[in-house]
């Protein structure tokens, strides 16, 4: 469904992912996990239309999104939870939920798709008219996938949700994050926990400065000493 | 040179004795005038990026002093003028010493707040001293020149002279490369050591007393002051157009801006064109913006600047390499620091020992840049206390904290945009552990050049380096001032394994220097070869400190990497 | 006006006296509002620091007068004229600003010499002696108890609460106002969502000059117009402005109030000349004790 070949995208003058080859299939929940400074923001902002790709190809059920002005991304059925959140936060929960829905095709099952959101989040439900500043880590990464869920996505692309939250928190997040992909939605997550993602994923991808050193069935890549390395040194 | 220098000041000197119309001589007179005005706004809008859109209240301020006391209280009018100039440098101390403290207040805001200050001070004027129907005098001068008004243009003649003369001898010295990188970027400048606060609070004061002391002198060429007149929009955005349309960054920039705008309004003089000139004004303003962001004055000098040959100062005799003391030079207890919610560091304890190379790892939002933020004092912390050489660093500003002989490279370069990369590089010795004048800050400076790599940028723009380089400015930079503890914030991450083997090696150099690191990272072969020790953070706190190896296969750290399962 | 002379003189004015002083400085406060609305807008989501809009308010103002003068058009019906006009205007300063990518601090020096032109073009055209509308609507006047309200003010009054109180219902309940607060925040996310920061930005920047051809109808209803004027009001609208928060629709109107209600009471209580130091000095403590605001 989401083909991304010999994608390239720098960062200011400097290139920082080159010649990556990524596919998530429909219902998959695929992840890429490396060290920090490998380029994993980058890629999945250069995916969800938060970053401009320099070169290769990227597809969605076989549409092109090179060259798509950022704005019209959401069209094709992706969606972001971008790193840190990056919430609206001068604007109530509510309103950072709708203006997930903002695309036409979603806005008319607005209220259908808030349901589901706050069935799957139900603290949502109870705070839906605070603003979103004021909400704890955990409970404005919660509003963040939600935000990216009102979209109706075919495909939700998380970077690092994990980040900064206690880890009894990012238990329950995976939690819902396997719910949001049984129920359908293909999930592209890059992660730091490098377990908590491993444990979730049908594929893996492992993103060494800027490139893919490898890939597989994460119970193969476990047993490969890649990841210790690359993390440890060791 | 100075023959021609010599030729125009005896040439302007006796520019009265020669017997022109009286509208030649009022014309040389607001042209200087004009010259002292958009100079000594520069001074400390054009140099540090403060635009003030008050000039014309500091003006005022002078205009008024000598119209009340040579023409309300008969002083005789010299001795009035260096009271115009005092009142209003005590008038812009006391707004830029509240001002200045507040750390939130930039660019624009501050451009409104000086036009804000300007009604209010008209306001009081015109209550006060003034009274309404203004204030008109007449005055003796001295029987020097044939006409009052050429007497007046000498006055005016001598104050620009002493506007020029500091305005260029600021742009050469250190306060004011300390205020051009103040324009750059303000908190770098501050950890580097400059002391931000001051140096504005000196410019402000120095460029308010020179916009006073020539209102006092325009007080007595018009003869008949009215507030209206005196503090009007129109000369407050004059000036910034003549400084715009010169260029900012210069010290003669100003001046040339000055020339050329006044005689463009003074070629329509008459009613109709008065307005045609006006429009003129505006749309000239409109073009140098969008099209000459740098002046006139700085598009010149751009052009020549790209042809600029690196010149190589003399060497110095090598000087003493950088002692580390040993022991515990560093320690940190319980430093704390949350940011809207999210608690940065969550009570850490660590200590560095002199001479040694310390890692600092960690996950992801660990809390290492936050950190180095809050030794450098480029934050302040909340709570803990950071002990550097015996002293308490929590609560001191960021540049005196540099003074200390603490260092650090930004994880994404900061260089000053504006400065060339020695320039950037000469910065940090000017205002470090020892004080040192440009020349020899420069020479320094070349020292680091060549110890990075970077002779033949020297002279360029850091935009013009690629990412390499400008990781290797950083940490020029931060070596230049000699300092005794220097912190590098992931500088390898973004190099490709060549260029790191390079950075790795200069780092072990620095270190044979005499110098103590601690080094971010995240590269982990890099860590594993070049540290000491190591310390691991995570969630704000030290969880480990010791061996690398021993460290790297601590159950806690591998759990804090790679998480454990969970259901 | 009482002369001013050098004493103050603190005059205990009548309850009369003071309800009418409330109620100008009401009225005056509300052009206040309506000449920040379209101020506070494109400051606060666009990040332009409009002066254009002070000089596009008068040019408006001294359109309507020139219709109403010449071809008897009544004011209101000249806004048909003036506002799609004036729209157009309004974009195609914002794609000047976006073609040259001029910066915040820019935009004000850049907006300055725009308003010079455009003062000068109004100089060249209607000279720059004072000018006034005669309309019908002038010289009707309602007397409520003891007060006096005048056509004009209440028209103004009208127009400025129902612009602003539509605006901010605008920005607060669709999901167009809520797209383009979202912009304001940050907008590459808010494209990642859909919202298209390029149109909003014109739509946005072509209001602000629609609310400048208002209340330049309103600007010649009831002021003397002169080209030097425009400066006269620059100063107090950016102290609403900033008072009442940028990018803000209602705040503005209530901080225009505000100062224009205890500018009027100055006026009362001492001399008309002390009236400016009320709204700088209200100003210059916001921007110090309060800098967090913008």
């Amino acid at each position: 469904m989401l083909e991304v070949r010999n994608f390239s995208v720098s960062y200011g003058a400097a290139p920082a992912i080159s010649g990556v080859n990524l596919a998530v299939a429909a219902g998959m929940l695929a992840v890429v996990v490396g060290p920090n400074g490998a380029g994993k923001s980058t890629l999945i902002n250069a995916i969800g239309g938060l970053h401009r790709p320099d070169g290769g190809a990227l597809s969605i059920y076989g549409k092109s999104l090179m060259g798509t002005p950022a704005h019209r991304y959401c069209d094709y059925g992706i969606a972001l939870v971008p790193e840190g959140r990056r919430l609206f936060t001068g604007l109530t929960v509510l309103e950072n939920l709708e203006l997930g829905s903002y695309r036409r095709d979603a806005r008319g099952k607005r209220a259908e798709t808030l349901d589901q959101v706050c069935s799957l989040f139900p603290v949502l439900k109870e705070r839906l008219a605070a603003v979103a500043g004021t909400l704890s880590g955990g409970q404005q990464q919660m509003v963040a996938i939600g935000r990216a869920l009102m979209a109706r996505p075919k495909l939700l692309l998380l970077d690092e949700p994990s980040l900064g939250l206690a880890p009894v928190i990012v238990v329950e997040l995976f939690r819902a994050i396997r719910r949001i992909n049984a129920a359908g939605v293909a999930v592209l997550l890059v992660e730091q926990n490098v377990a908590a993602a491993l444990e979730l994923a049908h594929r893996a991808y492992v993103l060494e400065e800027g490139r893919i050193v490898a890939q597989g069935r994460p119970a193969t890549l476990l047993s490969q000493p890649h990841i210790r390395k690359a993390y440890l040194g060791h | 040179m100075k023959v021609a220098l010599g030729i125009l000041a005896a040439a302007l000197i006796a520019l009265p004795y020669v017997g022109l119309p009286a509208f030649y001589e009022s014309f040389s007179y607001l042209l200087l005038s004009a010259i002292v005005l958009a100079t000594s706004w520069n001074i400390l809008s054009g140099y540090s990026g403060y635009f003030s859109f008050g000039h014309g209240a500091f003006f005022g301020v002078g205009v008024y002093t000598t119209a009340g006391l040579a023409g309300k209280l008969d002083w005789p009018f010299l001795w009035t003028l260096p009271l115009a100039a005092l009142n209003a440098a005590v008038l812009g101390v006391a707004l830029g010493a509240v001002v200045f403290r507040v750390r939130a207040l930039r660019g624009e805001l501050f451009a409104l707040l000086t036009l804000a200050i300007t009604f209010v001070l008209a306001t009081i004027a015109l209550n006060t001293v003034d009274g309404g129907p203004g204030i008109q005098f007449m005055v003796d001068t001295p029987k020097l020149t044939p006409t009052a008004s050429g007497f007046l243009y000498l006055l005016m003649l001598a104050t620009a002279a002493l506007t020029l003369w500091t305005a260029y001898a600021m742009y050469h010295s250190r306060f004011g490369t300390g205020l051009l990188a103040i324009h750059d970027d303000e908190d770098v400048a501050e950890v580097m050591g400059v002391p931000t606060y001051r140096f504005k609070l000196a410019a402000f004061a120095v460029s308010c007393a020179l916009a006073g002391l020539a209102g006092g002198i325009h007080a007595v060429f018009v003869s008949y002051v009215t507030v209206a007149e005196t503090f009007s929009i129109a000369l407050a955005v004059n000036v910034v157009l003549m400084a715009a349309l010169g260029g900012t960054r210069h010290w003669l920039g100003p001046a040339v801006g000055a020339v050329a705008i006044t005689v463009l309004l003074y070629a329509f003089t008459s009613g109709q064109a008065a307005v045609l000139g006006r429009a003129m004004t505006g749309l000239i303003l409109i073009i140098v913006i969008v099209a000459m962001p740098e002046g006139i004055l700085g598009q010149i000098l751009k052009r020549f600047r790209k042809n600029e040959v690196v010149r190589k100062p003399p060497v110095e005799s090598a000087r003493p390499a950088m002692k580390a003391k040993s022991g515990t030079i560093l320690e940190v207890r319980g430093a704390s620091k949350a940011f809207k919610g999210v608690q940065a560091l969550a009570g850490v304890d660590l200590e560095v020992r002199g001479g040694e190379i310390l890692g600092l790892v960690g996950p992801n939002g660990s809390g290492k840049s936050t950190l180095i933020n809050v030794v450098s004092g480029h934050y302040a912390a909340d709570g803990g206390s950071i002990r550097f050489e015996g002293v308490e660093l929590t609560g001191m500003p960021a540049h005196r904290i540099a003074r200390a002989g603490i260092a650090r490279t930004y994880q994404i370069p900061r260089p000053f945009p504006q400065l060339t990369v020695l320039q950037n590089i000469a910065l940090p010795p000017m205002f470090g552990q020892v004080v040192m004048d440009r020349a020899a800050a420069e020479r320094e400076a070349w020292r680091w050049l060549e110890f990075t790599g970077l002779e033949a940028k020297a002279h360029r723009l850091p935009a013009d380096l690629n990412l390499h380089e400008r990781k290797f400015l950083e940490l020029a930079r931060a070596l230049a001032s000699r300092p005794k503890l220097i912190f590098l914030d992931e500088v390898l991450s973004g190099l490709t394994p060549t260029e790191m083997d390079g950075a790795l090696r200069l780092i072990r150099q620095i270190r044979e220097q005499g110098a103590t690191i601690v080094f971010v990272e995240h590269v982990m072969r890099a860590v594993m070869e070049l540290t000491d020790r190591v310390v691991v953070l995570t969630y704000g706190k030290a969880i480990a400190a010791g061996l690398p190896r021993d460290v790297m296969r601590n159950p806690q750290v591998v759990d804090a990497y790679l998480g454990t399962a969970h259901a | 006006m009482g002369g001013p002379g050098s004493e103050d003189r603190l005059t205990v004015p009548s309850a009369t006296l003071l309800g009418q002083s409330v109620l100008s400085g009401v009225f005056i406060g509300a052009l206040y509002g309506l000449l920040g609305l379209g101020l506070s807008l494109s400051w606060g989501m666009l990040r332009q620091v409009n002066l254009t809009h002070f000089a596009l308010a008068f040019l408006g103002g001294y359109l309507t007068f020139q219709l109403a003068a010449v071809a008897k058009v009544d004011p209101f019906v000249s806004l048909a004229i003036t506002v799609p006009a004036f729209f157009a205007l309004g974009m195609a300063l914002h794609w000047f600003f976006m073609r040259f990518k001029v910066t915040l601090l820019n935009t004000l020096l850049v907006t300055f010499g725009l308003t010079s032109i455009i003062e000068a073009g109004i100089q060249w055209y209607w000279t720059a002696d004072f000018q006034r509308m005669e309309t019908s609507y002038a010289h009707v006047r309602w007397k409520v108890g003891p007060l006096y309200l005048s056509l004009p003010d209440v028209i103004t009054l009208g127009l400025s609460v129902s612009l602003c109180v539509g605006m901010w219902a605008v920005l607060r309940y669709t999901d167009l106002g809520k797209a383009i607060r979202a912009t304001t925040e940050d907008a590459p996310v808010a494209a990642a969502f859909g919202v298209n920061e390029k149109m909003l930005g014109y739509l946005v920047s072509g209001l602000a000059g629609a609310f400048a051809a208002v209340a330049g109808v309103c600007l010649a209803l009831d002021h003397t117009l002169a080209p030097v004027q425009i400066y006269a009001w620059m100063g107090v609208v950016f102290a609403a402005v900033m008072m009442g928060g940028l990018g803000r629709p209602l705040g503005p109107l209530l901080a225009g109030i505000v100062i224009g209600v205890s500018e009027a009471l100055t006026m009362a209580v001492t001399a008309p000349t002390w009236a400016p130091l009320v709204s700088f000095s209200l100003l210059i403590a916001i921007i110090l004790f309060r800098p967090s605001r913008f």
